[in-house]
């Protein structure tokens, strides 16, 4: 606590915190410092970069299809979504019409990945909180997805599944019926989430008017997905701009009415609900034909730049894509939906205790290499 | 009156969550023994690299034709070509495959046209020393003796297999895409 | 009969012939009596908190779906006694600008009072070690030493995290010391005795008759109560994981972290022989005609169904946040535990 506290003013009975990075609840190594009067947080100054790998820098020195793998690296609990947004922006560069069982299969495994995502925010969550079994509940029920995906890709966490212009496997013989099981005994399992937390006391008063983010304050921000969702920003990119048809599917998008942290987290739950309709209507309609469009074995698309956005299950995660007509790109930024996120953090936990930080920093479901790349 | 509500359900809902765990605590576990017990790995786990071998003449099906290597986003595969003079046919006269920087990808295999390179289920290879992880091509013919492939462009490739090879150089030499080493994910 | 009030008998004859034998004053003889019988208590808790740990593994184990230690013996019975080997075998650190007396003297005293409070519990029929007229009010007083415990540990650690888990500890049992007293209170005035032995005495081996029945509220509270002064889930803020990191303990390591820790589950056990006593019968089976299974099984296996009853608590709830705590003991439980001596006064004077 040297440099970066040096010009923090203290009062008299103030004191500095060094929170992280090495810290239970920090979701990987987040550094936060806290200005601290008793319990009561004064103000609060969060210093990421400590997973910085710098991927962006990466993507500069590999080919197009050689990037795939280090996208699963961006946010390793939800890798499909980063897979696919990739994917999406090359294609929308070079023009590819992506075949239409390719883009059920994203779909699937995208929305198989965002419970699993979610999950891991439900556990991790539990166990900010203090509860510890309902982690492991949730972790076993991700293994199963994590079979589903070990099953069809052959990788538990690294996927590397979706190609340019398709994916890369088919599904297995096997995989329908484990995959329409799963979304049958699930719906029960997150009944039991809720009756373990939903209405639980403890877990009310941990959550219930703690964290509230207004919308406004939420956009200016830059935070999205369930993060903004949850104050009733009905946006989500499924439904406002529809990608890899999703069009053609029936869901709802769950909303909050205050914006805190117990709506975050009802939208979480609701959220995984229509994520298993969301499977079940890809599973039934998947249409026959091709996994993956003709694509040159020297791929060089045309010089340009390009945007893809998606909606992650953090929330919408996105490429700026230039192009100078090479093998590879001339330059790639990514945008992350845990970058802005975290920013809402100092607006949300001033004025809190400790104990809500840590309830407000989860609910925020914060992959910290996502915010460092 | 409120008051009074809220007491009673939130002990109805203490008394729920209760229930929810004791209802686990008679089942079975569903975890396993680690070293005593493993899953079954599925067909197309991607672990450790190997070299597939012909299970009729028991020899590797590399032509040394490099696309694995350039492939490879982060340079884990080195190979040295060499021409075999009696039947004129290229092979790997070196194959290094350094596990340590090995991202688990699968390109390799996905751009190798002769079911010569496969990732397999294996994944025990926890040692010391970093050294003998990078491993040469003795050790992975021998690791991929017994692995089960499918034949998936064999037979397309059998008959004009000079016609599969010139389509195959021929980008090679025109898109030298080298990856730089030192770089890793 | 598997009861073991005959082999005290038979030791102490023993003790005594030997000592009359070698012509020792009575008072050596009486010092020597209760050493022996400090000694055999404290080997009776070391192996409780051992096995204890062990229970606690293995409930959380299975309530979570997996198995818990399994390769240390059958069902992993040994890997407490391994890791309390490991733990011995760890270099003690005292961290820079201490305070170094008294991040030595914590632990002892923790480990001294929690020792301590085994002098008044009748562990079956005959083995009450000190049958004071005033037990429980020596178990009230000898487990607020706790309190002093954890707070001198936060404050020498010299630690943020550790000052505040000690802070939050001081505040959250001096608060829950109040309802948990209160809900005593009620079996008190129906017993009319501050007798530990007296209790059991008086409930005797008919279930209808313990005080867990009528005093089914002051038992539910005197439950909640010392969840709080165990600092265990939902209740256990001052080593809160994920907040405190390990809070006042955070700079222990060693022999006197495994302290703290076999200090945690002894109170744990202490909690479970106080309750039984007070409202569930002591070492009396339910009904005289099971009496042919020995008093000091029937203490224990109460015992160990209220410790499973709190670790239970711990594997299903979150954490509390500090004032919600507070407003929890002062606001729901204090006016209960009220509402609870009043009805058992009017109870008293009406039957």
């Amino acid at each position: 606590m040297t440099d970066v506290t040096k010009n923090i003013q203290l009062s008299e009975e103030e004191f500095l915190l060094n929170m992280g990075p090495q810290h239970p609840s920090t979701h990987g190594v987040l550094r936060l410092v806290l200005k601290l009067r008793g319990e009561f947080i004064e103000d609060l100054t969060p210093h990421v970069g400590y997973l910085h790998r710098s991927i962006e820098k990466i993507a500069e020195n590999r080919t197009y299809a050689q990037f795939m793998p280090f996208t699963d690296r961006i946010d390793y609990c939800a890798s499909m979504p980063c897979n696919l947004a990739w994917a999406l922006a090359v294609e929308k560069l070079a023009g590819i019409e992506v075949p239409p069982r390719a883009q059920y299969l994203r779909v699937l495994m995208t929305e198989l990945n965002r419970i699993a995502s979610h999950l891991i925010y439900l556990g991790v969550m539990s166990l900010d909180l203090g509860a510890f079994t309902p982690f492991l509940y949730t972790f076993r029920e991700r293994e199963w997805i994590l079979d589903l995906f070990e099953m069809t890709c052959g990788q538990r966490l690294t996927y590397n599944y979706m190609r340019i212009g398709g994916v890369s496997r088919d599904l297995p013989p096997e995989f329908y019926q484990s995959c329409k099981n799963f979304t049958k005994v699930f719906l029960k399992k997150v009944d039991e989430y809720e009756a373990l937390f939903t209405y639980n006391p403890i877990f009310l008063t941990r959550t219930k008017d703690i964290g509230i983010l207004p919308i406004a304050v939420g956009l200016e921000y830059g935070a999205s997905g369930p993060t903004i969702r949850g104050s009733g920003h009905n946006w989500d990119l499924r439904k406002v701009e529809p990608y890899s048809s999703y069009e053609k599917f029936d869901f709802n998008v769950p909303l909050g009415t205050k914006g805190d942290v117990w709506d975050r987290y009802m939208v979480r739950v609701q959220e995984m609900r229509e994520s298993c309709k969301i499977i079940n209507q890809a599973l039934d309609g998947l249409p026959e034909g091709e996994i993956k469009a003709k694509v040159p074995g020297v791929f060089k698309p045309p010089a340009g730049e390009v945007i893809s956005r998606i909606e992650a299950p953090r929330g919408e995660m996105g490429y700026y894509l230039v192009s100078d007509g090479s093998t590879k790109p001339y330059r790639v930024k990514i945008r992350t939906a845990s970058y802005g996120n975290l920013q809402v953090l100092r607006y949300l936990s001033r004025g809190w205790k400790i104990a809500d930080l840590v309830a407000i920093f989860g609910s925020l479901d914060v992959v910290l290499p996502e915010v460092d790349r | 009156m409120g008051y009074f509500k809220e007491f009673f359900s939130g002990i109805y809902n203490l008394l729920l969550g209760l229930k929810t765990t004791a209802k686990y605590l008679p089942e079975r576990a569903v975890t396993l023994q680690y070293p005593k017990e493993k899953w079954p790995m599925p067909e197309r786990s991607r672990g450790i690299v190997v070299l597939l071998s012909d299970p009729d003449t028991g020899e590797l099906n590399c032509t040394a034709c490099l696309l694995c290597q350039k492939a490879c986003p982060v340079a884990a595969i080195t190979i040295t070509q060499a021409k075999n003079e009696t039947t004129n046919k290229r092979y790997p006269k070196t194959f290094e495959v350094n596990n340590t920087i090995c991202c688990f990808c699968g390109l390799c295999e996905e751009a190798c046209n002769f079911d010569a390179i496969k990732l397999t289920g294996l994944y025990e290879f926890a040692t010391f020393d970093k050294e003998s992880l990078i491993f040469q091509k003795e050790k992975l013919q021998e690791l991929g003796r017994n692995v089960k492939y499918e034949k998936k462009r064999k037979s397309v490739a059998k008959k004009p297999a000079a016609k599969s090879e010139t389509t195959e150089t021929k980008p090679q030499s025109a898109a030298p895409s080298d990856p730089p080493k030192g770089e890793e994910a | 009969m598997l009861e073991l009030t005959g082999i005290i008998q038979w030791v102490g004859g023993i003790v005594t012939s030997i000592s009359n034998s070698l012509g020792l004053p009575q008072i050596i003889i009486d010092i020597i009596l209760i050493l022996l019988i400090a000694v055999a208590i404290f080997a009776f808790l070391m192996l409780m908190a051992l096995y204890l740990i062990w229970m606690e593994r293995k409930v959380s184990g299975h309530i979570q779906d997996r198995l818990g230690p399994m390769m240390t013996g059958w069902h992993g019975w040994a890997q407490t006694i391994a890791d309390a080997l490991k733990l011995l075998q760890k270099e003690d650190i005292i961290v820079a600008n201490a305070d170094r007396k008294v991040h030595y003297w914590a632990p002892i005293v923790v480990f001294t009072a929690c020792f301590a409070v085994y002098a008044v519990i009748p562990f079956g029929k005959g083995m009450l070690a000190a049958d004071v007229n005033i037990g429980i009010l020596y178990i009230l007083s000898i487990t607020t030493f706790t309190t002093l415990s954890l707070l001198m540990a936060g404050w020498a650690s010299n630690n943020k995290y550790a000052l505040l888990g000690g802070m939050r500890s001081a505040s959250q049992i001096i608060s829950y010391e109040v309802p948990l007293t209160l809900s005593i209170l009620g079996v008190v005035m129906m017993a009319g005795t501050l007798s530990m032995g007296k209790f059991v005495e008086l409930q005797g081996p008919y279930i209808w008759k313990w005080y867990v029945w009528p005093q089914f509220i002051g038992f539910c509270i005197y439950l909640i109560a010392s969840t709080a002064e165990l600092n265990r889930t939902p209740f256990d803020l001052p080593e809160a994981e994920q907040e405190l990191v390990a809070g006042f303990n955070i700079e222990y390591s060693g022999m006197k972290f495994a302290m703290f820790f076999l200090a945690e589950f002894l109170n744990m056990f202490t909690v479970g022989a106080v309750t039984t006593t007070l409202f569930l019968g002591g070492w009396n089976p339910p009904l005289p005609a099971l009496a042919f299974i020995p008093s000091w099984v029937w203490f224990l296996g109460k015992s160990l169904f209220i410790v499973f009853v709190i670790m239970w608590f711990k594997w299903t709830y979150p954490r509390l946040r500090v004032d919600h705590l507070l407003s929890f003991a002062w606001k729901v439980l204090l006016p209960i535990s009220f509402i609870n001596i009043i009805l058992t006064a009017i109870g008293i004077t009406i039957f």
